[in-house]
């Protein structure tokens, strides 16, 4: 056998070896067993529906995102542009709101035979603890005689008289509106909370109305000042 | 020097199993065709070195155009729907016991030759 035949058949089974051993690797790919019970199985399954449930609801949002998308371009953008502007007022205050709300009513409560000093306002801790109130009960839109309460509303003593946006609380029985998703519920709440009694502790009678199916609460009419705000940089650009 | 293609057989599978390479399986039986037409051509090779017919040129180019050709018949065998390469097992299959079954006759008849030299 010469030298070169030899060299032959050594690239030639070297080939083969590789070959085989690809073909090895490829057809003897472990096969993992199976060792679960039933119970185990059924929890698998189980949470596969579970994801599966979760992928399908997913999708139907993104297909109904997707929709509305394409629905709004087919739209006009300015409409769009106008209708955000109109919602972001409505979020800031700047429109008249008319919903099922709650009245409450605040008037002086002297008895006949008293005599003394008579408080013509009412003090602004008790109307913050007031407003404070009906934020934690679900109040939506609040207006105090007439003003509009909004995020930038200040309730202070001003020289012995309490100040709403700088408009006084002077004359007596003014009334406080407020507007609510669910108007028997911020009514069962204010008919159970002390607040009454705190009113009639500065000599104030606080009577809370039904719930009304109509409640008109006017816009805020000063100027909204951004102070203290700035634009998010987009972080896409 | 007789040990070298046996070397060579030993570092193709070692250097097949340390690439940790993995074909789809779907070209897995493209391989095993593969497979087979190199080792009927390693086997043809060495029974013609036994019967002094061994020729380099006819080993070489057996060796790489029946891999081909039986790939490609393989190849042509998905495609038209056939298993084709069916054929080229059984050829390849057929003429791999034949070349074995000469292979051991040879050896036999050198060895008892051998033997009977030894005892006279």
């Amino acid at each position: 056998m010469t030298r070169k035949t030899i060299w032959h058949f050594t690239f030639v089974s070297l080939i083969i070896g590789f070959m085989l051993a690809i073909q090895f690797q490829t057809s003897h790919e472990p096969n993992v067993r199976d060792t679960r019970d039933i119970w185990e199985i059924r929890q698998d399954l189980k949470k596969e529906q579970e994801l599966h449930k979760q992928l399908l609801h997913e999708i139907r949002k993104y297909e109904e995102t997707l929709e509305k998308y394409e629905q709004q371009r087919s739209e006009n953008k300015g409409a769009i542009l106008r209708q955000t502007v109109e919602e972001l007022k409505k979020e800031a205050g700047l429109t008249e709101v008319v919903g099922e709300g709650v009245v409450l009513y605040v008037e002086q409560m002297y008895d006949e035979s008293y005599v003394g000093p008579v408080k013509d306002t009412v003090s602004a801790e008790l109307l913050r603890r007031l407003m404070n109130e009906l934020n934690m009960y679900g109040a939506q839109y609040v207006s105090i005689a007439d003003q509009r309460i909004v995020n930038t509303t200040v309730i202070r003593d001003i020289n012995g008289v309490t100040k709403v946006d700088s408009y006084p609380l002077r004359s007596f029985p003014f009334e406080i509106k407020v507007i609510a998703a669910d108007a028997e519920k911020l009514y069962n709440r204010l008919k159970a909370s002390t607040l009454a009694d705190d009113f009639a502790i500065e000599n104030l009678l606080l009577t809370i109305s039904e719930p009304q199916s109509r409640v008109v609460i006017p816009p805020y009419d000063g100027t909204v000042r951004v102070k203290q705000m700035e634009a998010v940089e987009d972080a896409r650009r | 020097m007789m040990w070298l293609p046996l070397l060579g057989l030993v570092i193709g599978i070692l250097l097949g199993l340390l690439t940790d390479w993995r074909i789809p399986s779907e070209y897995a039986n493209y391989l095993s065709i593969a497979v087979l037409a190199a080792f009927d051509t390693l086997i043809g090779g060495i029974r013609a070195h036994l019967q002094n017919i061994y020729d380099e040129h006819v080993f070489v180019s057996g060796f790489f155009f029946n891999i081909i050709l039986a790939t490609s018949l393989a190849f042509l065998g998905v495609h038209l729907g056939v298993d084709l390469y069916l054929a080229a097992v059984f050829a390849f299959g057929v003429r791999l016991f034949q070349n074995i079954a000469v292979i051991r006759r040879i050896l036999l008849t050198k060895w008892l030759e051998s033997r009977q030299k030894n005892r006279l």
